[in-house]
Protein backbone atom coordinates (compact mmCIF):
# COMPACT_ATOMS: atom_id res chain seq x y z
CA UNK A 1 0.00 0.00 0.00
CA UNK A 2 2.38 2.21 1.08
CA UNK A 3 4.82 1.39 -1.43
CA UNK A 4 2.35 1.55 -4.57
CA UNK A 5 1.69 5.64 -2.98
CA UNK A 6 5.98 5.73 -2.88
CA UNK A 7 6.10 8.07 -6.26
CA UNK A 8 2.67 10.13 -5.84
CA UNK A 9 4.18 11.06 -2.18
CA UNK A 10 7.31 12.42 -3.40
CA UNK A 11 5.57 14.19 -6.20
CA UNK A 12 3.32 15.84 -3.36
CA UNK A 13 6.68 16.68 -1.50
CA UNK A 14 8.34 18.15 -4.29
CA UNK A 15 6.08 20.14 -5.76
CA UNK A 16 5.73 21.89 -1.72
CA UNK A 17 8.98 22.65 -1.83
CA UNK A 18 9.26 24.49 -5.06
CA UNK A 19 6.29 26.23 -3.80
CA UNK A 20 7.26 27.75 -0.65
CA UNK A 21 11.08 28.50 -1.91
CA UNK A 22 14.34 27.84 0.14
CA UNK A 23 13.88 26.90 3.43
CA UNK A 24 16.00 29.20 5.07
CA UNK A 25 15.68 33.00 3.90
CA UNK A 26 18.22 35.84 3.87
CA UNK A 27 16.79 37.10 7.27
CA UNK A 28 16.42 33.92 8.85
CA UNK A 29 20.39 32.87 7.85
CA UNK A 30 21.01 36.18 9.53
CA UNK A 31 19.11 35.47 12.80
CA UNK A 32 20.96 32.07 12.87
CA UNK A 33 24.31 34.12 12.71
CA UNK A 34 23.48 36.02 15.51
CA UNK A 35 22.11 32.86 17.70
CA UNK A 36 25.32 31.26 16.96
CA UNK A 37 27.61 34.15 17.72
CA UNK A 38 25.94 34.59 20.88
CA UNK A 39 26.16 31.06 21.75
CA UNK A 40 29.56 31.47 21.26
CA UNK A 41 30.10 34.38 23.26
CA UNK A 42 28.15 32.10 26.12
CA UNK A 43 31.01 29.59 25.64
CA UNK A 44 34.10 31.62 25.82
CA UNK A 45 32.33 33.90 28.69
CA UNK A 46 32.06 30.38 30.62
CA UNK A 47 35.63 30.30 30.71
CA UNK A 48 36.86 33.73 31.71
CA UNK A 49 33.92 34.55 33.96
CA UNK A 50 33.96 30.91 36.44
CA UNK A 51 38.38 32.22 36.36
CA UNK A 52 36.66 35.96 37.36
CA UNK A 53 35.28 34.65 39.94
CA UNK A 54 37.77 32.53 41.32
CA UNK A 55 39.87 35.94 41.29
CA UNK A 56 37.29 38.21 42.99
CA UNK A 57 37.08 35.89 45.87
CA UNK A 58 40.92 35.99 46.54
CA UNK A 59 40.69 39.65 45.73
CA UNK A 60 37.75 42.15 46.07
CA UNK A 61 39.85 44.57 43.77
CA UNK A 62 39.60 42.15 40.66
CA UNK A 63 35.86 43.22 40.56
CA UNK A 64 36.25 45.88 37.91
CA UNK A 65 38.56 44.29 35.80
CA UNK A 66 37.06 40.54 36.34
CA UNK A 67 33.71 41.93 35.11
CA UNK A 68 35.28 44.23 31.96
CA UNK A 69 37.50 40.54 30.95
CA UNK A 70 34.09 38.67 31.40
CA UNK A 71 32.01 40.76 29.10
CA UNK A 72 34.48 41.05 26.23
CA UNK A 73 33.51 38.48 24.31
CA UNK A 74 29.87 39.90 24.06
CA UNK A 75 31.84 41.70 21.04
CA UNK A 76 31.15 39.29 19.33
CA UNK A 77 27.26 39.15 19.16
CA UNK A 78 27.94 42.82 18.17
CA UNK A 79 29.54 42.06 15.07
CA UNK A 80 27.11 39.37 14.41
CA UNK A 81 24.51 42.08 14.59
CA UNK A 82 25.99 43.90 11.92
CA UNK A 83 24.85 40.84 9.34
CA UNK A 84 21.74 41.67 10.21
CA UNK A 85 21.53 45.14 9.05
CA UNK A 86 23.22 44.11 6.03
CA UNK A 87 20.79 41.54 4.81
CA UNK B 1 36.26 8.69 40.81
CA UNK B 2 34.35 11.78 40.80
CA UNK B 3 32.18 12.58 37.68
CA UNK B 4 31.23 15.86 36.10
CA UNK B 5 32.95 18.54 34.30
CA UNK B 6 36.25 19.83 36.18
CA UNK B 7 36.49 24.14 36.37
CA UNK B 8 40.21 24.86 35.83
CA UNK B 9 39.81 28.31 35.20
CA UNK B 10 38.00 28.90 38.95
CA UNK B 11 41.08 27.02 40.49
CA UNK B 12 43.73 28.29 38.03
CA UNK B 13 42.53 31.54 38.96
CA UNK B 14 42.71 31.66 42.85
CA UNK B 15 45.55 29.31 43.40
CA UNK B 16 47.43 32.22 40.45
CA UNK B 17 46.39 34.66 43.29
CA UNK B 18 48.07 32.72 46.02
CA UNK B 19 50.90 32.04 44.48
CA UNK B 20 51.53 35.38 44.18
CA UNK B 21 50.76 36.23 47.98
CA UNK B 22 53.60 33.85 48.61
CA UNK B 23 56.76 34.97 50.46
CA UNK B 24 59.27 36.53 47.93
CA UNK B 25 63.23 36.00 48.27
CA UNK B 26 63.61 38.91 49.79
CA UNK B 27 61.28 38.11 52.22
CA UNK B 28 63.21 35.45 53.34
CA UNK B 29 66.92 37.77 53.87
CA UNK B 30 64.77 39.40 56.17
CA UNK B 31 63.73 36.71 57.93
CA UNK B 32 67.42 35.61 58.10
CA UNK B 33 67.93 38.03 60.15
CA UNK B 34 65.05 37.93 62.57
CA UNK B 35 64.37 35.88 65.67
CA UNK B 36 62.24 33.43 66.52
CA UNK B 37 59.63 35.72 68.11
CA UNK B 38 60.46 38.23 65.26
CA UNK B 39 59.68 35.48 62.59
CA UNK B 40 56.27 34.50 64.35
CA UNK B 41 55.59 38.60 64.06
CA UNK B 42 56.01 38.66 60.96
CA UNK B 43 54.20 35.97 60.02
CA UNK B 44 51.09 37.36 62.21
CA UNK B 45 51.35 40.33 59.54
CA UNK B 46 50.76 37.93 56.44
CA UNK B 47 49.09 35.25 55.27
CA UNK B 48 49.81 33.42 58.81
CA UNK B 49 47.71 35.93 60.63
CA UNK B 50 45.16 33.68 61.48
CA UNK B 51 47.12 30.16 62.40
CA UNK B 52 49.79 32.60 64.55
CA UNK B 53 46.49 34.15 66.53
CA UNK B 54 44.85 30.78 66.90
CA UNK B 55 47.80 28.74 67.93
CA UNK B 56 49.52 32.20 69.65
CA UNK B 57 47.78 30.74 73.17
CA UNK B 58 49.50 27.88 73.77
CA UNK B 59 52.46 27.42 71.66
CA UNK B 60 55.08 30.02 71.86
CA UNK B 61 58.64 30.21 69.91
CA UNK B 62 60.05 27.97 67.23
CA UNK B 63 56.91 25.64 68.00
CA UNK B 64 54.35 28.34 67.63
CA UNK B 65 55.93 29.04 63.92
CA UNK B 66 56.05 25.47 62.92
CA UNK B 67 52.21 24.32 63.76
CA UNK B 68 51.06 27.77 62.10
CA UNK B 69 52.72 26.44 59.50
CA UNK B 70 51.43 23.20 58.91
CA UNK B 71 48.28 24.00 59.91
CA UNK B 72 47.97 26.92 56.86
CA UNK B 73 49.36 24.18 54.37
CA UNK B 74 46.73 21.86 55.54
CA UNK B 75 44.38 25.09 55.08
CA UNK B 76 45.33 25.62 51.91
CA UNK B 77 45.75 22.45 50.52
CA UNK B 78 42.60 21.21 51.52
CA UNK B 79 40.75 24.45 49.97
CA UNK B 80 42.27 23.63 46.67
CA UNK B 81 40.44 20.24 46.94
CA UNK B 82 37.56 21.90 47.81
CA UNK B 83 37.05 23.83 45.53
CA UNK B 84 37.88 21.15 42.39
CA UNK B 85 35.35 19.21 40.68
CA UNK B 86 35.94 15.93 38.33
CA UNK B 87 38.98 15.34 36.77
CA UNK B 88 40.77 18.27 37.74
CA UNK B 89 40.10 16.85 41.58
CA UNK B 90 41.45 13.46 40.75
CA UNK B 91 44.31 14.71 39.76
CA UNK B 92 44.65 17.33 42.73
CA UNK B 93 43.86 14.39 45.28
CA UNK B 94 45.95 11.94 43.94
CA UNK B 95 48.93 14.63 43.92
CA UNK B 96 48.04 15.87 47.62
CA UNK B 97 48.11 11.65 49.08
CA UNK B 98 51.29 12.39 49.86
CA UNK B 99 50.41 14.22 52.93
CA UNK B 100 48.20 10.59 53.40
CA UNK B 101 51.36 9.00 53.23
CA UNK B 102 52.88 11.39 55.62
CA UNK B 103 50.73 11.04 58.34
CA UNK B 104 50.34 7.69 58.29
CA UNK B 105 54.11 7.15 58.09
CA UNK B 106 53.94 9.88 61.31
CA UNK B 107 51.85 7.63 62.91
CA UNK B 108 53.33 4.21 62.54
CA UNK B 109 56.34 5.80 63.70
CA UNK B 110 54.65 6.99 66.72
CA UNK B 111 53.09 3.86 67.71
CA UNK B 112 57.19 2.27 67.24
CA UNK B 113 57.95 4.74 69.42
CA UNK B 114 54.93 4.53 71.75
CA UNK B 115 54.62 8.38 71.62
CA UNK B 116 51.33 10.08 72.85
CA UNK B 117 48.58 10.42 70.31
CA UNK B 118 48.31 14.42 71.03
CA UNK B 119 52.07 14.64 70.46
CA UNK B 120 51.99 12.56 67.06
CA UNK B 121 48.32 14.59 65.94
CA UNK B 122 50.73 18.01 66.15
CA UNK B 123 52.85 16.99 63.74
CA UNK B 124 49.86 15.72 61.07
CA UNK B 125 49.52 17.86 58.25
CA UNK B 126 45.70 16.93 57.30
CA UNK B 127 45.22 17.93 53.94
CA UNK B 128 45.10 14.76 52.10
CA UNK B 129 42.00 12.59 51.32
CA UNK B 130 41.99 10.43 54.60
CA UNK B 131 39.08 11.95 56.66
CA UNK B 132 39.84 12.88 60.62
CA UNK B 133 37.80 10.34 61.90
CA UNK B 134 39.93 8.00 60.46
CA UNK B 135 43.18 9.67 61.66
CA UNK B 136 41.55 10.22 64.71
CA UNK B 137 40.82 5.91 65.04
CA UNK B 138 44.41 5.74 63.85
CA UNK B 139 45.88 7.81 66.58
CA UNK B 140 44.30 5.59 69.32
CA UNK B 141 45.08 1.98 68.11
CA UNK B 142 48.75 0.45 70.42
CA UNK B 143 49.51 -1.84 67.69
CA UNK B 144 50.77 -0.80 64.22
CA UNK B 145 49.37 -3.92 63.52
CA UNK B 146 45.70 -2.89 64.26
CA UNK B 147 46.58 0.83 62.81
CA UNK B 148 47.12 -1.50 59.14
CA UNK B 149 43.92 -3.19 59.51
CA UNK B 150 42.28 0.31 60.46
CA UNK B 151 43.46 1.22 56.24
CA UNK B 152 41.38 -1.59 54.75
CA UNK B 153 39.35 0.37 52.61
CA UNK B 154 42.44 2.29 51.12
CA UNK B 155 45.19 2.05 48.73
CA UNK B 156 47.81 1.60 51.26
CA UNK B 157 45.77 -1.53 52.65
CA UNK B 158 47.63 -3.90 49.98
CA UNK B 159 50.86 -3.29 50.51
CA UNK B 160 51.40 -2.37 53.91
CA UNK B 161 49.91 -5.60 54.60
CA UNK B 162 52.96 -7.29 52.81
CA UNK B 163 55.34 -4.82 53.76
CA UNK B 164 54.00 -5.87 57.55
CA UNK B 165 55.75 -9.69 57.32
CA UNK B 166 59.35 -7.87 56.17
CA UNK B 167 58.62 -5.76 59.25
CA UNK B 168 58.01 -8.69 61.94
CA UNK B 169 61.04 -10.26 60.74
CA UNK B 170 63.69 -7.43 60.91
CA UNK B 171 61.76 -4.36 63.22
CA UNK B 172 62.62 -1.78 61.21
CA UNK B 173 59.94 0.61 59.91
CA UNK B 174 61.91 1.27 56.49
CA UNK B 175 60.04 -1.22 55.08
CA UNK B 176 56.80 -0.34 56.34
CA UNK B 177 57.81 3.46 55.04
CA UNK B 178 58.52 2.03 51.49
CA UNK B 179 55.78 0.19 50.53
CA UNK B 180 53.53 3.46 51.31
CA UNK B 181 55.83 5.97 49.21
CA UNK B 182 55.73 3.38 46.45
CA UNK B 183 51.90 2.58 46.21
CA UNK B 184 51.87 6.70 46.63
CA UNK B 185 53.90 7.22 43.42
CA UNK B 186 52.40 4.47 41.21
CA UNK B 187 49.16 5.54 41.62
CA UNK B 188 49.84 9.01 40.70
CA UNK B 189 50.72 7.97 37.22
CA UNK B 190 48.11 5.07 37.19
CA UNK B 191 45.07 6.27 34.16
CA UNK B 192 46.94 9.02 32.70
CA UNK B 193 49.59 6.87 31.39
CA UNK B 194 49.46 3.54 30.17
CA UNK B 195 53.12 2.81 29.43
CA UNK B 196 55.45 4.26 27.89
CA UNK B 197 55.04 3.92 24.43
CA UNK B 198 51.52 5.07 24.41
CA UNK B 199 51.38 8.26 26.31
CA UNK B 200 49.55 11.34 24.68
CA UNK B 201 52.68 13.22 22.96
CA UNK B 202 51.23 16.85 23.50
CA UNK B 203 48.62 18.89 25.59
CA UNK B 204 48.65 19.32 29.07
CA UNK B 205 48.12 15.56 29.60
CA UNK B 206 51.32 14.94 28.26
CA UNK B 207 53.11 18.09 30.39
CA UNK B 208 51.66 16.14 33.25
CA UNK B 209 53.42 13.17 32.93
CA UNK B 210 56.16 14.88 32.04
CA UNK B 211 56.35 16.51 35.46
CA UNK B 212 55.37 13.82 37.17
CA UNK B 213 58.04 11.57 35.48
CA UNK B 214 60.37 14.24 36.59
CA UNK B 215 59.31 14.02 40.38
CA UNK B 216 59.63 10.10 40.14
CA UNK B 217 63.09 10.53 38.58
CA UNK B 218 64.60 13.28 41.01
CA UNK B 219 63.06 11.01 44.02
CA UNK B 220 65.16 7.93 42.75
CA UNK B 221 67.77 9.67 42.14
CA UNK B 222 67.77 11.32 45.42
CA UNK B 223 67.06 7.66 47.32
CA UNK B 224 70.50 6.01 44.98
CA UNK B 225 72.80 9.28 46.17
CA UNK B 226 71.64 8.67 49.37
CA UNK B 227 72.44 5.00 49.12
CA UNK B 228 75.29 5.44 47.56
CA UNK B 229 77.18 8.26 49.62
CA UNK B 230 75.97 6.49 52.67
CA UNK B 231 77.39 2.98 51.78
CA UNK B 232 74.71 1.07 53.16
CA UNK B 233 74.12 -2.40 52.43
CA UNK B 234 70.47 -2.00 51.42
CA UNK B 235 68.90 -3.61 48.28
CA UNK B 236 68.38 -0.85 46.20
CA UNK B 237 65.21 -2.33 43.91
CA UNK B 238 63.29 -2.26 47.61
CA UNK B 239 63.45 1.85 46.85
CA UNK B 240 62.97 1.81 43.50
CA UNK B 241 59.81 3.76 41.99
CA UNK B 242 58.75 2.66 38.95
CA UNK B 243 57.46 4.82 36.12
CA UNK B 244 60.32 7.40 35.65
CA UNK B 245 62.64 7.70 32.68
CA UNK B 246 65.97 8.20 34.37
CA UNK B 247 66.61 4.67 35.83
CA UNK B 248 65.56 1.64 35.00
CA UNK B 249 65.39 -1.29 37.69
CA UNK B 250 68.86 -3.07 37.02
CA UNK B 251 70.86 0.02 35.70
CA UNK B 252 69.72 1.90 39.43
CA UNK B 253 71.51 -1.34 41.06
CA UNK B 254 74.18 -1.37 39.08
CA UNK B 255 74.80 2.46 39.15
CA UNK B 256 74.54 2.43 43.55
CA UNK B 257 77.79 0.72 44.07
CA UNK B 258 79.45 3.60 41.63
CA UNK B 259 79.67 6.81 42.97
CA UNK B 260 80.98 8.85 39.71
CA UNK B 261 78.94 6.65 37.32
CA UNK B 262 75.77 7.29 39.16
CA UNK B 263 75.99 11.20 38.74
CA UNK B 264 77.44 10.59 35.38
CA UNK B 265 74.47 9.33 34.43
CA UNK B 266 71.81 12.09 35.94
CA UNK B 267 74.23 14.25 34.21
CA UNK B 268 73.81 12.85 30.99
CA UNK B 269 70.12 12.41 30.87
CA UNK B 270 68.79 14.82 27.96
CA UNK B 271 66.23 15.29 29.79
CA UNK B 272 67.49 16.74 32.74
CA UNK B 273 71.17 16.99 32.28
CA UNK B 274 70.69 20.70 31.19
CA UNK B 275 68.44 21.64 33.82
CA UNK B 276 70.91 20.10 36.69
CA UNK B 277 74.40 21.10 35.08
CA UNK B 278 74.89 23.66 37.84
CA UNK B 279 73.90 21.43 40.81
CA UNK B 280 75.96 18.64 38.83
CA UNK B 281 78.87 21.05 39.23
CA UNK B 282 78.33 21.37 42.63
CA UNK B 283 77.75 17.90 43.98
CA UNK B 284 81.01 16.79 41.59
CA UNK B 285 83.32 19.39 43.82
CA UNK B 286 81.11 19.67 46.99
CA UNK B 287 80.17 16.74 48.92
CA UNK B 288 77.16 17.87 50.28
CA UNK B 289 74.46 15.43 49.21
CA UNK B 290 71.89 18.25 50.92
CA UNK B 291 73.07 20.83 48.56
CA UNK B 292 72.36 18.91 45.28
CA UNK B 293 68.60 17.94 47.34
CA UNK B 294 68.00 21.67 47.61
CA UNK B 295 69.00 21.97 43.88
CA UNK B 296 67.06 19.25 42.87
CA UNK B 297 63.78 20.94 44.80
CA UNK B 298 64.68 24.05 43.03
CA UNK B 299 65.05 22.44 39.71
CA UNK B 300 61.44 20.53 40.26
CA UNK B 301 59.85 23.79 41.20
CA UNK B 302 61.61 25.54 38.10
CA UNK B 303 60.36 22.67 36.28
CA UNK B 304 56.45 22.92 37.07
CA UNK B 305 56.82 26.98 36.87
CA UNK B 306 58.02 26.24 32.93
CA UNK B 307 54.92 23.38 32.52
CA UNK B 308 52.28 25.58 34.18
CA UNK B 309 53.05 28.88 31.58
CA UNK B 310 53.09 26.58 28.60
CA UNK B 311 49.31 24.86 29.64
CA UNK B 312 47.82 27.89 31.66
CA UNK B 313 44.41 26.37 32.22
CA UNK B 314 45.90 23.19 33.14
CA UNK B 315 46.69 21.31 36.43
CA UNK B 316 50.09 22.20 36.01
CA UNK B 317 49.70 25.73 37.76
CA UNK B 318 47.96 24.21 40.40
CA UNK B 319 51.03 21.59 40.80
CA UNK B 320 53.39 24.19 40.47
CA UNK B 321 51.48 26.27 43.44
CA UNK B 322 51.50 23.11 45.86
CA UNK B 323 55.50 22.86 45.28
CA UNK B 324 55.92 26.41 45.88
CA UNK B 325 53.88 26.55 49.00
CA UNK B 326 56.03 23.81 50.66
CA UNK B 327 59.29 24.85 49.37
CA UNK B 328 57.81 28.51 51.58
CA UNK B 329 56.61 26.34 54.42
CA UNK B 330 60.26 24.37 54.58
CA UNK B 331 62.27 27.67 54.61
CA UNK B 332 60.56 29.04 57.15
CA UNK B 333 61.19 26.19 59.13
CA UNK B 334 64.56 25.99 58.23
CA UNK B 335 65.39 29.60 59.34
CA UNK B 336 63.12 29.41 62.75
CA UNK B 337 65.03 25.84 63.49
CA UNK B 338 68.12 27.70 62.00
CA UNK B 339 68.67 30.63 63.96
CA UNK B 340 67.30 28.17 67.41
CA UNK B 341 70.23 26.38 67.28
CA UNK B 342 72.48 29.28 66.75
CA UNK B 343 73.77 28.92 62.82
CA UNK B 344 75.04 31.58 61.06
CA UNK B 345 73.47 33.43 58.21
CA UNK B 346 75.23 31.91 55.74
CA UNK B 347 74.90 28.72 56.86
CA UNK B 348 70.73 29.20 57.22
CA UNK B 349 71.22 30.63 53.79
CA UNK B 350 72.73 27.31 52.15
CA UNK B 351 70.01 25.28 54.00
CA UNK B 352 67.24 27.00 51.84
CA UNK B 353 65.88 26.56 48.59
CA UNK B 354 65.78 29.69 46.76
CA UNK B 355 65.44 30.14 42.94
Amino acid sequence: MVLELGPELADVALQAEEASGPTLENEGAAALAVGLAALAAGYAERGIGAAAVGAMAEDDDMFVPGLIMTVLPETLVILALVVVFIV
Amino acid sequence: MSVGASNPEYVNARVRSRRASLFADEDYRKLIRMGPSAIARFMEESEYEREINELGARFSGVDLIEYALNRNLAKHFQDLLDWSEGRLYDLIARYLRKFDVWNVKTIIRGIYTETDSEEIRTDLIMAGELDEATIDRLLEVEEIEDAIEMLNRTIYYDPLREAYEEFEETGALVALENALDREFYEHLLEDVSSGPLNEPQEGPEAKYIEFLQAEIDFRNARNALRLARSGADLDPASYYIEGGLLFDQTELSRLVGDYDALVDHIADNKRYGDRLSGAMGRLRDADSLIQFEHALDAALLEYADTLSSIYPASVSAVLSYILAKEREVENIRAIARGREVGLEESEIEEELVIL
